[in-house]
């Protein structure tokens, strides 16, 4: 079963939310955070930016340039499961670039840019992969965030383990890894 | 309805009874490493356990404790007791935990520690005594020596209750401030204090303020920077999620002291708990009157935002944070103006770090003068280091400032917990630097630091050890920092990702020198003249890493290498790259795999001329570094090409293919090679030399070839005719050999010189090093090595039955096991623990079912004699263990105690040197410790047509270590000579099949079997008699084939 692959949220929805921050201190980045919340694929569709900023009376460029400035906003859906891989400094000493690697091989991706890392949605939009500088777990790493759960100590044979898992049971649960040293 | 000061009193005391019941609690650790850790499932069976059994028992969630290797960690409180500290706890534990307070027995099993009192510096807390043979927190190493001010109530207090704070002391500091002090007393004071700020740039936080004060508007703001956005560092996370109410504490103080009522906290989104926690603290203490209007009753108001930061690691730069908080990019601006005059919303703006923030009442609380007591002059107080990365003990540790690198990563962090070196620590990550080991007594302070090249930082320590390589950590930092890059100014954003363009040319090995030189201009250019401190200090990773680690560079460049094993590219498997004679080892598996033997013997014997003799004695690098360890245990690799000898010999295929290896001999080069010493690097160099067309000859002292195999190792381990065999190819090859001659006795240097067009020392490590003990001359008393040359000349020696051997290497064990099969009585002494023993692990395992006797933590004193000069006991010193040294074991403490070991023989084997006395008088350079100084790549001594390698240049080294360096001297020898890359002729490509197995599962690596102890006694017959042919097959079944690239 393929996941949609596209999703506006309504106007009411954003002028609710912007009702919300309004003359608030970061309003516009809480205004996009929440609306790339709210929407069914986790991003901002270009529609939603323009209605954005024709109703906070903002150049459009303005908009754009701050979604594309921040890496917590995504212009393309998300899939329906996230794979985020630390790439914090403790994680990279201790492999997470081969995680990266492996996570891609397995969805039969092939990174090449050795200018930026691996960040990409497989085709049926089920899982995204991407990185993130650092989550702050660097006691217990390397790790490995699967759908908001974070997993300590991952190598690529438990990874692999949570990926299987993830991809048979589609929203994983409960299902626990074993993630003693 | 605001709280009066009176009230938050009453509500002091009142709640006493929350940090104290009346009845048994626990507190849970639920900070994101306790979370990440299984902490909510061991709170869920604690509660679900407390309810079923319908006990009067209190739980709770608490931040963090610090030592986040040990989570889940479960505090055990029992009124009047001192809390018991349990960690790795899961809820297989519960019950047993519980059942101990019921029975008043308590659980013993998964103690960390016990708590007796506890001084939250606002307040004091005695749990009580007991349990005193429990180490007492402040004895286990992790936080022996810590001093948590900033720390203080992590751990103990429920972080979603602001009623837990208030009971521990909190808000008091806040309740002195609005109700007896002017703003510019509690300015006076925190300058008096000596507080820098703790983002990392360490400006003193008093004049912060108090240009701040001055700065007059109708509204100002204070913000606090959360947006810890330097990888590796996750202090400010804790400490917000551990102590919410201490950071808005702190911040309204500031308020009042700078006039302030505006807050504003920037929190980066990657911290939801955080996040979290701090918006319901601050809830709590709007209810409580502690923020908003009137505070306290005093008039005074101030309030705070939060803002969600959405990664951008610029944002943590001042003048970036304001723009983004305004809801734009947030790019930087010049500075001045200074946020102090005009920052956010263009109104004056105080910016300080969660940290910083957090000190501020402790510092009202306690007064300047208290504060200024802990710390050095220049730096005051604590500060709290995110300790990670290959060290042991994990987690957020906090000293004085001033303590040494050294206190942190040893003592602290108890070195890496394995056998691996630690290389270098990095702080201050992408802005910071990496310090080497050889620098870990500096102190940790701001100018410190920074005279490394580094800088404090935000507080990230990030330790480094044998496999992570220098080129690429640098590359890593650089990777992070120009993707981001604001873009706004042009040296940050084009120079960086220039540089980062010349970093990944020389990660591949495709760099050149010009490109060190060019990324130095290029680096300095950037810190020079970048807008902001992301550009100017981006360029120190690099610069540190080419100050203090310029030989991984070059050997990147110059031999394609990476040592650490981690640039891909530079290696095919790193079993491979971790073998000194980079032997292709996936290659000879995967050939026996497919029943190719004589190929596999091939492609071995091609890497390492002697593969029966290595596969016997070798230290297995390879099996240091092997993939499969993630499943079960190395890959046998060294027992795998030892079969494979073997079994060749027993077939007598070998000459078919040593016929084919004479026969593509190059050419005559016409040119004379002398090479000295007969032993593994010597041996290697004539194996490759004589190939390439070359006359070789080589001089040894000895009757025969071989060196430390034929005259150190015992024949237990390594048959003479083993090695006879495979030496006797060296021969075929036409390398002569000149025995019994003795350089600077029977022929000179001079000579050699002036007949061979090139020279290779060889000639090992064999001087004895002295113990420098009383009675180290007495008659009874022999050198080790000397030993086992006596006894490979099948000579018994003169000695006596109760024997003493010192030292902990191979040479001490070998001595040891020889002498044992003598029938002698054998004791071996050694200063530190079993684990620190230098010997190969197998060789300890055997001699200790052999029954030789271990003295483990004894440190030779003395030699004592009879009255005729003989030797009747050794002396030694009782040694206990103390913290972890540099060398990464536990250091030996004497104790005062002594205690003699009655003998008659003692064998020193601590150690040898190189002799090169002979050499140092015919003008060649030498290290201090006499080793012979070469060039890193063409192993040119100080003159060049005399080159030299092996022990003789490394000192005491493994023989695969000397072959791999004599495999590369023979090709600079030859490119030397010849001016003409031809060593590449001397290798040929094997196909083989590229398939990389699935449905792995456990299988631990197949052993050889051994010969029974008893049979061992009286002879020299070897041990170990090699894998079976069905061992083997299973074994290279066991390769991961880790080399083979999915692309």
């Amino acid at each position: 079963m393929n996941q949609p692959t596209s999703a506006i949220i309504s106007e009411e929805l954003i002028d609710e939310i912007i009702g919300k921050y309004q003359n608030k201190p970061g309003f516009l980045l809480s205004v996009l955070e929440e609306i790339q919340e709210k929407n069914p694929l986790k991003y901002l569709p270009a529609e939603t930016l323009q209605t954005v900023a024709a109703k906070l009376n903002l150049p459009y460029s303005r908009v754009y340039g701050v979604v594309t400035f921040y890496s917590f906003f995504n212009l393309r859906p998300q899939g329906k499961h996230s794979i985020v891989v630390c790439r914090g400094t403790a994680c990279h000493t201790k492999g997470s670039k081969q995680l990266l690697n492996e996570i891609g091989h397995s969805f039969g991706m092939n990174h090449q840019d050795e200018n930026s890392e691996a960040s990409f949605t497989t085709a049926d939009n089920q899982f995204t992969v991407r990185t993130v500088a650092c989550f702050g777990q660097c006691a217990q790493s390397p790790v490995v965030e699967v759908d908001g759960k974070i997993y300590s100590y991952v190598n690529s044979q438990k990874l692999l383990k949570i990926l299987e898992n993830v991809k048979k049971n589609g929203v994983q649960k409960n299902f626990s890894v074993n993630t003693s040293r | 309805m605001a709280m009066t000061v009176a009230e938050l009193e009453l509500l002091k005391n009142k709640n006493i009874e929350r940090i104290l019941p009346s009845v048994p609690m626990f507190l849970v650790g639920m900070s994101t490493c306790g979370l990440g850790n299984g902490a909510e499932s061991v709170y869920q069976s604690l509660e679900k356990e407390i309810e079923l059994r319908h006990l009067n028992f209190k739980l709770k969630q608490t931040g963090c404790f610090g030592y986040c290797a040990e989570e889940p960690i479960v505090m055990m409180y029992q009124p009047q007791k001192p809390l018991v500290v349990y960690s790795r706890v899961n809820e297989k534990d519960i019950s047993a935990i519980i059942d101990g307070i019921i029975k008043s027995k308590i659980y013993r099993k998964k103690i960390l520690c016990r708590i007796d009192f506890w001084d939250h510096l606002t307040s004091k807390i005695e749990y009580g005594k007991d349990y005193e043979d429990i180490p007492h927190w402040d004895e286990i190493s992790f936080f022996k020596g810590q001093k948590k001010i900033v720390l203080r109530d992590a751990g103990f207090i429920d972080p979603e209750s602001i009623l837990d704070y208030i009971a521990v002391g909190g808000y008091q500091a806040l309740s002195k401030v609005l109700t007896g002090m002017q703003p510019n007393e509690v300015i006076d004071e925190v300058t008096k204090s000596k507080l820098r700020g703790r983002g990392g740039a360490g400006f003193p936080t008093g004049t912060k303020w108090s240009i701040m004060q001055h700065s007059k508007a109708d509204v100002k703001y204070i913000v606090c920077n959360a947006d810890e956005g330097d990888p590796g560092a996750y202090m400010n996370r804790n400490e917000i999620e551990s102590d919410p109410h201490a950071l808005i504490e702190g911040m309204i103080i500031g308020a009042y002291a700078m006039e302030a009522n505006q807050g504003v906290i920037y929190i980066r989104a990657e911290y939801p708990l955080a996040v979290k926690r701090f918006q319901m603290a601050m809830q709590q203490a709007r209810e409580y009157g502690l923020l908003g209007n009137n505070i306290l009753n005093t008039g005074f108001n101030f309030d705070i935002q939060l803002v969600e930061g959405a990664g951008a690691f610029v944002c943590g730069e001042e003048t970036a944070l304001i723009a983004s908080i305004e809801g734009k990019a947030g790019r930087p601006m010049p500075r001045p103006p200074y946020p102090a005059e005009r920052g956010l919303y263009g109104k004056p703006t105080n910016i300080n770090n969660v940290e910083t923030w957090c000190n501020i009442p402790v510092i009202i609380e306690k007064g300047s003068d208290w504060f200024t007591k802990t710390g050095t002059e220049r730096s005051a107080g604590t500060k709290v280091f995110s300790l990670v990365g290959k060290i042991k003990n994990t987690g957020l540790v906090e000293l004085p400032l001033g303590s040494t690198l050294e206190k942190f990563i040893f003592e602290i962090g108890e070195g890496t917990g394995n056998n691996k070196r630690i290389k270098a620590v990095q702080t201050g990550g992408p802005s910071g630097g990496c310090i080497p080991v050889e620098y870990f007594s500096t102190p940790v302070d701001y100018e410190s630091l920074s005279s490394l090249g580094a800088i404090m930082g935000s507080g990230g320590m990030v330790v480094m050890d044998q496999d992570n390589c220098m080129v690429d950590v640098a590359k890593y930092f650089l990777e992070f920092s120009a993707n981001e890059s604001c873009g706004k100014c042009t040296p940050c954003r084009e120079g960086l990702s220039q540089a980062l363009a010349i970093m990944n040319k020389i990660s591949k090995g495709e760099g050149n020198f010009q490109d060190i030189e060019t990324l130095e201009l290029l680096t300095r250019t950037i810190k020079d003249t970048a807008i902001c401190g992301l550009g100017q200090t981006a360029p120190n990773p690099i610069l540190t890493t080419l100050r203090y680690f310029k030989n991984e560079y070059e050997e990147h460049i110059q031999e394609k290498r990476c040592h650490a094993g981690t640039c891909e590219s530079l290696f095919l498997a790193l079993c491979e790259n971790s073998c000194p004679l980079h032997m292709n080892i996936p290659g000879y598996i995967e050939l026996i795999k497919e029943d190719r033997i004589e190929e596999a013997f091939e492609l071995t014997l091609r890497d390492n001329p002697i593969p029966g003799t290595i596969g016997r004695i070798c230290h297995f690098h390879c099996q240091m570094r092997c993939r499969r360890e993630m499943v079960d245990e190395p890959v046998a690799q060294g027992e795998i090409h030892r079969y494979l000898a073997d079994t060749m010999y027993q077939l007598g295929k070998e000459n078919e293919i040593y016929n084919r290896l004479i026969a593509e001999k190059l050419p005559s080069s016409g040119k004379k090679i002398a090479i000295v010493g007969a032993g593994p690097a010597g041996i290697t160099a004539a194996f490759y030399l004589v190939r390439l067309g070359h006359e070789v000859t080589v001089f040894d002292a000895m009757p025969e070839a071989g060196g430390v195999l034929r005259y150190g190792i015992p024949q237990y381990r390594l048959p003479k005719s083993v090695l006879k065999k495979e030496l006797k190819l060296i021969k075929k090859l036409g390398v002569k050999f000149v025995f019994n001659t003795r350089i600077g006795k029977d022929i000179f240097l001079q000579d050699l010189k002036n007949n061979f067009n090139a020279v290779y020392l060889a000639f090992g490590a064999w001087k004895d090093i002295d113990l420098n003990i009383p009675g180290e001359n007495a008659k009874g008393v022999f050198a080790g090595t000397d030993l086992l040359k006596e006894l490979s000349l099948d000579k018994t020696p003169r000695i006596g039955q109760k024997i003493v051997v010192i030292g902990g290497g191979n040479v001490a064990i070998d001595a040891a096991r020889s002498l044992w099969r003598l029938g002698k009585d054998v004791t071996v002494v050694y200063r530190r623990e079993k684990i620190d023993m230098p010997a190969n692990k197998d060789e300890i395992a055997e001699a200790e079912a052999e029954q030789i006797h271990f003295r483990f933590l004894s440190a030779p004193h003395e030699i004592l004699t009879d009255n005729s000069g003989r030797v009747n006991a050794l002396k030694i010193e009782i040694m206990t263990t103390g913290p972890v040294d540099t060398s990464g074991r536990r250091k030996p403490i004497a104790t005062g105690k002594f205690e003699e070991i009655p003998c008659d023989t003692v064998v020193l084997a601590v150690g040898e040197r190189v002799d090169s006395a002979p050499f140092v008088a015919e003008g060649l350079k030498v290290t201090k410790d006499g080793r012979l100084i070469v060039h890193p790549f063409t192993f040119q001594t100080s003159e060049p047509n005399i080159f030299a390698g092996g022990d003789a240049v490394m000192g005491p080294a493994t023989a695969a270590e000397a072959m791999g360096m004599a495999k590369r001297a023979a090709e600079a020898i030859d490119w030397e000579l010849m001016k003409e890359k031809r060593f590449h002729l001397l290798f040929k490509k094997f196909e083989y099949r590229n398939v990389i197995p699935t449905d792995i599962k456990k299988s631990p690596k197949n052993v050889s079997a051994k010969i029974q102890v008893k049979e061992r006694i009286g002879n020299f017959h070897e041990v170990s008699t090699g894998y079976t042919g069905e061992q083997a097959r299973d074994e290279v079944n066991r390769c991961l084939r880790c080399d083979v690239k999915v692309n």
